[in-house]
């Protein structure tokens, strides 16, 4: 099938390469001067799993094309990834489109762009003449994106048009080997429900963070507390890992505009507070370090680990590193960084703060330093080699913000040891 | 020669004899060309007198009364740093805390603007640190709210300027909370404290002296309330939670307050003159550092213009002088400052502080009885509210009152809010109204002279209209240094010292003999039989707690 695919972000470049891998033409719009894919990804897309190879591949084979949009508006099939704050922009281009098109049309939108968007675009289109929107919910995660794209475990489509599903369930049906649970209902509902899943992960998150910070004030470990909990089937195990909050693009994105929404329509100030709270919990770690320092880092250096927002990502979009570097810069004390992706990212943030280093070897960071901040889980830090962190580090204090460290064992070898809630 | 046997002075006398009964309709009806004559400019600011009781004659004599007084030689002693305050011997230059970067003024071989300069850098950085959400307190979160700590000039001054700046509120202050605490009661302190969250709070103890008991006293209330609250050790407390602003840096040291927390002030600066220093962290908290420069900027172009200007053209000089003319040759005992700008709601109780402190006295600078007078009691309150309270007595009462309307011309006008722009209107249409009825009476709508007594206005009160483009930064600081000139200049008529307050110095020793009997219950009786009867009804009163 020939489709045109609108947006450039993660979701379209995987959408786009996975849909090439099984065979469909892919006319990617893009209007940029760079015509090497790989470049014109950016650097956090780049270091996506896979992805890189995947999309070089399928430029070679020539199933993945750049088009303009002149002639990316004369195709019938068009996916819409585009970012949440762009609805204006997905409106022009149905517009035109629609302008465009004499027959049938099939326009999949799988960007968050909030609740009765799809009914907007469907607004400008012709009916009579066959020409649908439907709503896809994508499931893709950073780091995941690829395999949540070929191996889901369910399916939301809003569609109110018979050709239309079958389709779209023709489009899809290469990805639908594991496939549990296939739901398709009106494209209203189908945006409502997927905004209530990212509220509903939020939520737990903001939760077991709270009871986290709770905990630590009992003085209770939230990591009995929590597998208690997740051994409840009613509540399952997921999104219950305590730690410095969350951050990535369009999750936080759509639960501003799911907490806007619940706030102008219900007055309802719940999604809201995870929010701010999350933003609070983002700082949680240089509170530690605060606390312990008896409130003065002047002229001290802290080493940071793990910059990205998750691991798997180089991306920095809201990422709780950003809060605890620029807090402790604001001391006017040395942050020393390392992160296996994101440095690119941080250098082109921080490149002129004197009190930000930028350092490529994870045990070179910690050299002199008076505490050493844990961020982001990547794999290459749950096993460090501990004796010689010790011997590197000026004070051997470790804040640690993922909880990736067993308490007994750091203390015995003689560290300093913050967990959240615990 | 003594002020009331200088030439100017029996003129003005002879003149209020012939000229004294002058009535404004007749003012007013007999030249068309009346507000543009009496009335001056300094920037966008205008202030029109022609609805004094005045004639060309009188600021004529006006003016030749401020030379004899060698007002102009007084002003360049005030600006230059000679000891103005002659009983604290010592200089008074708030002047100095606006001038420009770049200019120079020697004080004891010291270039102090470099001193200023420095300070107002310092305030910069803490205003920064905590615009961005990174002074923190002992917890590490960051603080988000503001208690200024102090009284009188450390209270008054901020208070005003902050809630009159409040629309031009930096990006960064929109996440503050700002509250002052003056009372020695301690019942804001309590009440505020109730409902503040420790850990973002931030004390700003103001005190010149650092000895002002009101203040302290309500300092160590908050200190106790952060320990209880914190656990943390009181050196974190004092490094987190507390900024110092005082000209005496080893009391605030023996206080607690550590090096980096401590903002200076000079001995040279005057309480009620000192919001332009230090003292105005709060209004740089709530308005930024630049727009706190923009009102430096505007104070500065008033002082210019008061240093340089001929006195028939110079703002504060004549708004004095027709103070002394409604005072001394019309026997005018009462002031009403009428702001029509909620944002001004506090400029009353500032005036009343710079006009009353400074003038408030009855012995020349050499120490002579004054057989004349001085400071009026001066008082006032939001104009269109007023309209709904003393009024009444401005129109029909017996005692005659001069006025000082201040307003905006502009407002809301970028707001894009149609009611609001309604409502300046009509705020407006309030302010000329009044000063109008106020000059004319009820002739202004036709004179119905069959109109029963008690429906009849009796006119002639005289007053100015200081009207401000706009109420900025900029026009704010114009403002209040046309004020504190004009305090200035009737001191140097008047012949006293307006940069010293002794007359509530007494009241603080009275105070420390009385606690004792207070506490001990013991004594009574050693005072006068009023005295000594109250502190019997107390003590009774308490024995019930006992």
């Amino acid at each position: 099938m020939k489709i045109a695919i609108w947006g450039s972000e993660l979701t379209a470049w995987a959408t786009a390469g996975a849909l090439a891998r099984t065979g469909n033409d892919i006319y990617f719009v893009s209007h940029s001067q760079i015509k090497d894919p790989i470049t014109l990804m950016g650097s956090s897309i780049r270091n996506e799993p896979w992805l890189r190879d995947l999309i070089g591949d399928e430029f070679e084979q020539r199933r993945m094309r750049f088009a303009q949009t002149r002639t990316a508006i004369g195709i019938q099939t068009h996916i819409l990834s585009m970012n949440p704050s762009e609805f204006e922009a997905a409106c022009d281009i149905v517009r035109k489109i629609a302008a465009k098109a004499e027959g049938p049309l099939l326009i999949i939108n799988q960007s968050h762009f909030g609740v009765g968007a799809s009914d907007k675009l469907q607004a400008l289109l012709n009916r009579r003449k066959k020409q649908i929107v439907v709503y896809f919910a994508e499931n893709i995660s950073e780091g995941e994106a690829l395999d949540r794209i070929r191996n889901p475990k369910s399916m939301i489509i809003g569609c109110d048009d018979k050709a239309a599903k079958l389709t779209i369930e023709a489009l899809f049906r290469p990805f639908s080997t594991q496939l549990e649970n296939l739901f398709v209902m009106s494209p209203k509902e189908a945006e409502f429900t997927k905004l209530s899943i990212i509220g509903m992960l939020a939520l737990r998150i903001g939760y077991i963070n709270e009871l986290a910070n709770l905990g630590e004030q009992l003085g209770v470990d939230i990591d009995v507390i929590r597998r208690g909990m997740g051994a409840d089937p009613r509540i399952g195990r997921h999104h219950l890992a305590p730690g410095c909050g969350f951050g990535g693009n369009t999750f936080p994105q759509t639960l501003d505009s799911l907490a806007q929404l619940l706030s102008e329509q219900n007055e309802s100030t719940l999604m809201r507070t995870v929010l701010l709270e999350n933003e609070k919990q983002k700082e949680l770690p240089f509170r530690k370090l605060w606390q312990h320092y008896k409130a003065d880092l002047h002229d001290r250096k802290i080493a940071v680990w793990g910059a990205s927002f998750k691991p798997g990502s180089a991306s920095l979009d809201s990422a709780p590193s950003l809060k605890v570097i620029d807090a402790i810069v604001a001391q006017q004390a040395e942050v020393r960084i390392h992160d296996p992706e994101a440095l690119e990212n941080v250098h082109h943030l921080y490149h002129d703060n004197p009190y930000v280093k930028i350092i490529s070897g994870k045990y070179d960071a910690l050299k002199n330093v008076d505490a050493l901040v844990l961020l982001t889980e990547w794999p290459e830090y749950w096993s460090p080699d501990f004796e010689l962190m010790l011997k590197q580090m000026k004070t051997p204090v470790i804040v640690d913000g993922r909880n990736v460290y067993q308490r007994e064992q750091i203390e015995s070898l003689g560290f300093a040891y913050y967990g959240i809630g615990r | 020669m003594a002020l009331t046997d200088k030439p100017g002075w029996q003129e003005l006398r002879k003149h209020a004899a012939a000229n004294g009964k002058l009535h404004l309709s007749e003012l007013l009806a007999d030249d068309d060309k009346r507000h543009k004559t009496f009335s001056l400019r300094q920037g966008n600011l205008l202030f029109d007198f022609s609805k004094q009781r005045v004639n060309r004659k009188t600021i004529e004599l006006l003016c030749r009364l401020a030379r004899e007084c060698d007002l102009k030689s007084s002003i360049d002693k005030l600006f230059s740093g000679d000891a103005v305050n002659s009983s604290e011997n010592r200089p008074a230059l708030h002047t100095a805390l606006r001038s420009p970067k770049d200019s120079k003024l020697s004080l004891n071989g010291i270039n102090i603007v470099d001193g200023i300069q420095e300070t107002l850098e310092r305030m910069e950085q803490i205003v920064e640190r905590i615009h961005s959400g990174q002074w923190r307190g002992f917890s590490g979160m960051p603080i988000d709210t503001i208690v200024n700590i102090g009284v009188g000039g450390s209270d008054l001054g901020p208070y005003m300027a902050a809630k009159a700046l409040s629309d031009d509120r930096a990006a960064g202050a929109r996440r503050l909370r700002m509250f002052f605490v003056s009372t020695m009661d301690g019942s804001q302190i309590a009440y505020r404290l109730d409902s503040l969250n420790p850990a973002t709070t931030l004390f700003i103890i103001s005190s010149k002296s650092f000895t002002t008991i009101d203040t302290l006293s309500n300092a160590n209330t908050a200190l106790q309330w952060l320990r209880q609250a914190s656990g943390a050790e009181d050196e974190v407390l004092y490094r987190r939670h507390f900024i110092g602003i005082s000209a005496d840096a080893d009391r605030m040291a023996a206080w607690g307050i550590p090096p980096n927390s401590r903002l200076e002030l000079w001995d040279w600066i005057g309480g009620r003159y000192s919001m332009w220093s230090a003292i105005g962290l709060p209004i740089a908290l709530e308005i930024g550092m630049h727009q706190f420069r923009r009102m430096l900027a505007g104070a500065h172009a008033m002082d210019r213009h008061f240093r340089s200007e001929r006195f028939e053209k110079n703002l504060p000089v004549i708004l004095a002088m027709i103070g002394i003319w409604n005072i001394n040759f019309l026997d005018i005992r009462a002031h009403a400052i009428l702001p029509y700008d909620g944002r001004l709601s506090h400029l009353p109780s500032y005036l009343e502080q710079l006009e009353m402190e400074s003038n408030g006295k009855n012995v020349t600078r050499d120490g002579e009885a004054i057989d004349y007078n001085t400071c009026p009691i001066l008082w006032g309150e939001i104009g269109p509210n007023a309209q709904h309270a003393f009024y009444q007595l401005l129109h029909q009462g017996t005692e005659s009152v001069m006025c000082d309307f201040v307003v905006a011309a502009r407002r809301y006008q970028d707001s894009g809010n149609a009611e609001l722009q309604e409502q300046h209107r009509l705020t407006l249409a309030n302010c000329l109204a009044q000063s109008r009825i106020l000059a004319l009476g009820d002739s202004v709508i036709g004179g119905d002279e069959k109109a029963p007594f008690f429906k009849r206005y009796r006119s002639n009160q005289p007053s100015s209209t200081i009207l401000l483009d706009q109420l900025t930064p900029y026009s704010f600081g114009q403002l209040i240094a046309l004020y504190e000139h004009k305090v200035f200049t009737q001191s140097v008529i008047w012949n006293i010292n307006p940069f010293d307050q002794w007359g509530v110095e007494l009241g603080k020793q009275m105070a420390t003999t009385l606690i004792e009997p207070l506490t001990q219950q013991q004594d009574v009786g050693q005072f006068d039989p009023s005295t000594n009867g109250l502190l019997e009804w107390i003590l009774k009163q308490q024995e019930r707690d006992s």
